[in-house]
């Protein structure tokens, strides 16, 4: 079975049909090519495949597309500015050698924005926790925390932008 | 130094955070043909037929091959060609592929490979090296179930051990381990303009891919090109053939694009493992803790197929005395074919089983003859001069002692006061050290590596590295290398890795040889550069050769930095005169083959050591165990990148903290990861990396390696700080929950009085 769904990707209005049985990943990667989000395991155990759905942290090989309609999706290709300008946690993720081989990077870096979206000045108790569900064989996942402190520090003291902007 | 021992950030590491790396499975092209496999139910069977009609009348089904359809050799194998790339008589382990279905759709290849009928007529399974080496067994290939003997011999042992005040005589034993690299093996390939055959893949080992390639299609290897994809991890598992000769195969006679990506139950089926083992060694020790006598006996169960086998048992023997000198050594290392999966070279070669054995024999020692393991470590340890048991006279780059000395004072510290801190009631304290030693690039074998440096026309720095990087940064190193010697930053350079038809042959990403060897060929190349144009630019400036050097893109003048002449100006020059500015640098480390009968000979030009330390706290009741805090101390020679260093050495930790406590790959009933347990983020203690610098002369800058070394002495660490903890020992990994309950109530624990009780 088909059904037309509507959802918000990385911002963008899609309109589209989707088989009943299709995951978002599958969506993502095999019928829109957004390969960034990557699938380790397809079963849930891995948390390569995650990505934002109304700002929480989903594995994506386990949400079912259809599901989808009417939601927000996030992935890492739209994580960046329209700009370029990458976001505090993938500066902070390549300063702090946080990166090795990068298959668990995309997924890893959607869990930590989960987390400071919710949490904006975690302690390293809480980033363990909220990334436990991603796993990573290169890093040893130290460099992971440091960098998600860091991107928590850098987004804390970004300026605030106010409009109209004061001329004095 | 500019660039050498400067953390810059990792090249590639950009384009990963954008999520913009295209990885084995992430295929830019549209609509591939998608390949999936048939593979064996059964651990040993004989084919007696394979009927492919009734799965061929299904519509999104392109073709179905089987080994007939293999146009070449159908024998593949890293160093003895004993295994089919498709099964032609008999299968020899469970997940062994049989028939490759090339399909329109995922859903179309999957009744494809269901709808194959194939007819086996079982013969009796064999799981265990000891069952094989019956005299008696079946014969899972024609030579026999031994694949190899490794011997190491010297000295007088008998002598040795009658002489001794000590003798420790144990066995120990390690699981298969799952490399675990979060991407699933995946690559695609096409054909192009020109009729060669494109295979993007994931790979450690590109060159050598696209030689057994060739051969299974029977083509000129000029017809096959080899693309690394970026690769998510490798620690050895992707060095043997995993998906390229499938895509090979397909594209040879379909001529359409395809793409290949394992399901990760595929991959836990049937790519390699680590080498399950079983280690008996006997060590023999005067009363002041000299080391006199070491025997082993080690025997690998190499499941079906040989892949690496050979050089993992080999380094195994090599390895077995540890960073130790022993005067008196008898080893016995032997690979045995099972029907087990196959094991291979997963991260430090059988050099992580044997650590666990002789570091677990250290501290025993020590114990017994009242020494402080610190102290027996360092009686015994390497230094330069110091002769192996393979007979080799040890270098300059030593720095074993070194890595001690750093460890010392947390060790002091934890031993002192840590352990008799509060703490949670039924709990025990316990610390440990590991110590390792690691010959780098292969054992006794030439291993080269070429590498290409290029001036272009318009003056840009052109690399060509066949170096695969799967996330151990070798590009990011030999970039700084290059940037060092030709005084221009990373950013001035174009890099090109990994890819058979541009770049030269620089061996497996393996054996932590890149930085090394493949460091040695990039300086040597670069080097030769260097030196033309500064003879150009000398022409050219009127000004003598010694007064000039590289610095910035330019050459430039010492005397009088204002003058000056670019690398563009250079290269429009150089064309100009015909004068040509490619070169090639070329290094193979200096060894001699090990003396079949003795083992004696020099493995290897370098070695890598290091030290760790752990503190554990154990649950006395439920066996747990949490790694509070590891001490890395590793001797690299020069930490050409430190962060990267560091990187490599949590990596290695949180391996090994897997490797002690929770990684066990059963046969037969490990597919997920709900069966086998790798370490999150919740598992990882705090890692205290010490870089020791203990500088090679053969190496670039003075470079070893650390890639594997990082792994080695953890779980050793972790499993001395778990009897340090208890009183008792544990002799098989991993120390699981039973094990160490069981180990724990051996101890007579929890007993009250003795710090186990009630607080």
């Amino acid at each position: 079975m088909a059904r037309r769904i509507s959802f918000l990707l990385n911002g963008e209005l899609v309109e589209m049909e989707v088989e009943d049985h299709w995951t978002l990943l599958h969506l993502l990667r095999e019928e829109l090519g957004l390969t960034g989000t990557k699938e380790g395991c397809g079963s849930g155990e891995c948390g390569a495949c995650t990505v934002l759905v109304d700002g929480m942290a989903v594995n994506s090989c386990l949400f079912l597309a259809a599901d989808l309609d009417g939601k927000e999706v996030l992935t890492i290709e739209g994580l960046a500015a329209p700009d370029g300008t990458l976001h505090p946690l993938q500066r902070a993720f390549i300063e702090n050698g946080a990166i090795q081989c990068g298959f668990c990077t995309p997924g890893m870096i959607l869990s930590a924005k989960a987390l400071l979206d919710e949490n904006p000045n975690p302690t390293e108790e809480e980033i363990r926790h909220a990334l436990a569900g991603n796993l990573c064989r290169c890093t040893g996942y130290l460099q992971i925390f440091r960098a998600v402190a860091d991107a928590a520090r850098r987004i804390s003291q970004e300026p605030i932008e106010v409009f109209p902007r004061r001329t004095d | 130094m500019e660039w050498i021992g400067r953390s810059i950030p990792r090249i590639g590491a950009q384009t990963r955070a954008r999520g913009k790396a295209l990885f084995g499975g992430d295929v830019p092209l549209e609509g591939p043909l998608i390949l999936k496999l048939l593979r064996s139910p059964r651990p040993h069977a004989r084919i007696l037929s394979i009927n492919t009609e009734r799965a061929m009348k299904n519509d999104g089904v392109e073709a179905i091959f089987t080994a007939k359809d293999i146009p070449g050799r159908n024998l593949i194998g890293l160093i003895t060609k004993d295994q089919p790339l498709l099964a032609h008589d008999k299968v020899r382990f469970v997940g062994e592929p049989v028939a490759l279905v090339a399909a329109r759709d995922e859903e179309s290849a999957i009744r494809g490979v269901e709808e194959v009928e194939v007819v086996y007529e079982d013969l009796p399974a064999i799981f265990t090296p000891d069952e094989a080496l019956d005299p008696g067994a079946v014969p899972i290939h024609e030579k026999g179930n031994l694949l190899h003997r490794r011997v190491v011999v010297k000295g007088d042992v008998e002598d040795a051990l009658s002489r001794a005040h000590l003798v420790v005589e144990r066995t120990y034993s390690t699981p298969f381990l799952e490399h675990a690299c979060l991407e699933p093996d995946a690559g695609w390939g096409y054909v192009d303009k020109d009729g060669t055959l494109v295979i993007v893949a994931s790979t450690q080992n590109p060159h050598y891919d696209q030689r057994e390639v060739a051969e299974l299609l029977g083509v000129e290897k000029e017809r096959v090109r080899v693309i690394q994809a970026a690769t998510g991890g490798g620690f050895g598992s992707k060095l043997d053939l995993t998906v390229q000769g499938f895509i090979g195969l397909a594209l040879y006679h379909l001529r359409r694009p395809v793409k290949l990506t394992l399901s990760r139950e595929e991959v836990f089926l049937a790519t390699p493992k680590r080498h399950a083992m079983k280690i008996w060694m006997r060590t023999a020790a005067r009363r002041d803790g000299r080391l006199l006598a070491l025997e082993a006996k080690i025997i690998c169960d190499t499941g079906a197929y040989s892949s690496y086998g050979v050089a993992v048992a080999t380094r195994a023997a090599v390895h077995a005395t540890g960073p130790y000198e022993i005067e008196n050594v008898r080893v016995e290392s032997l690979a045995v074919y099972t029907n087990n999966p196959i094991a291979g070279a997963m991260r430090g070669f059988g050099v992580p089983q044997v650590a666990f054995a002789h570091e677990s024999q250290m501290d025993i020692l020590a114990e017994s003859l009242g020494i402080d393991p610190l102290e027996i470590r360092r009686i015994n340890a390497m230094r330069p001069e110091s002769v192996t048991a393979t007979g080799q006279v040890l270098g300059e780059s030593v720095g074993l002692l070194e890595a001690l000395d750093a460890v010392e004072p947390h060790y002091r510290e934890a031993m002192e006061e840590w352990k008799k801190g509060p703490r949670r009631p039924y709990t025990a304290r316990g610390v440990g050290l590991g110590a390792m030693w690691y010959g780098i690039g292969n054992t006794g074998v030439r291993n080269p590596s070429t590498v290409k440096v290029q001036l272009d026309e318009r003056g840009r720095v052109v690399l060509y590295i066949g170096a695969a990087d799967m996330g151990q940064g070798s590009t990011t190193v030999l970039v700084q290398m290059a940037s060092e010697t030709l005084g221009i930053s990373p950013e001035e350079m174009e890099v090109v890795i990994a890819d058979t038809g541009l770049t030269p042959d620089a061996g497996a990403s393996s054996a932590s040889r890149q930085t090394y060897i493949s460091g040695n060929a990039l300086v040597r190349a670069c080097r030769k550069l260097s030196e033309t144009l500064l003879e150009e630019a000398s022409r050219l400036m009127g000004l003598p050769r010694g007064e000039l050097v590289l610095r910035g893109g330019n050459v430039v003048s010492k005397e009088k930095p204002e003058r000056r002449v670019s690398l563009a100006e250079l290269a429009a020059l150089a064309k100009e005169r015909g004068v040509s500015l490619e070169f090639e640098g070329h290094f193979d480390p200096e060894t001699t083959p090990l003396d079949p009968s003795t083992g004696q000979g020099i493995p290897y030009a370098t070695y890598s050591f290091a030290c760790q330390m752990a503190q554990v706290e154990v649950d006395l009741l439920t066996g747990q165990v949490e790694v509070r805090r590891i001490v890395a101390a590793h001797d690299v020679g020069k930490a050409i990148n430190p962060k990267g260093v560091v990187g490599q050495i949590r990596g290695g930790v949180a391996m090994g903290v897997g490797f002690a406590l929770m990684e066990e790959f059963l046969p037969g009933s490990t597919r997920s990861f709900k069966d086998y347990h790798i370490p999150t983020a919740a598992d990882m203690p705090e890692v205290i990396p010490i870089i020791v610098e203990s500088s090679e002369p053969t190496g670039p800058f003075g470079a070893k390696g650390v890639g594997e070394p990082a792994l080695i002495p953890t779980a050793p660490a972790i499993l001395n700080a778990i009897a340090d903890a208890l009183g008792e020992r544990i002799y098989a990994l991993p120390a699981t929950l039973e094990r160490v309950c069981e180990a724990s109530i051996r101890a007579g624990w929890p007993k009250m009085g003795k710090g186990g009780g009630p607080r």
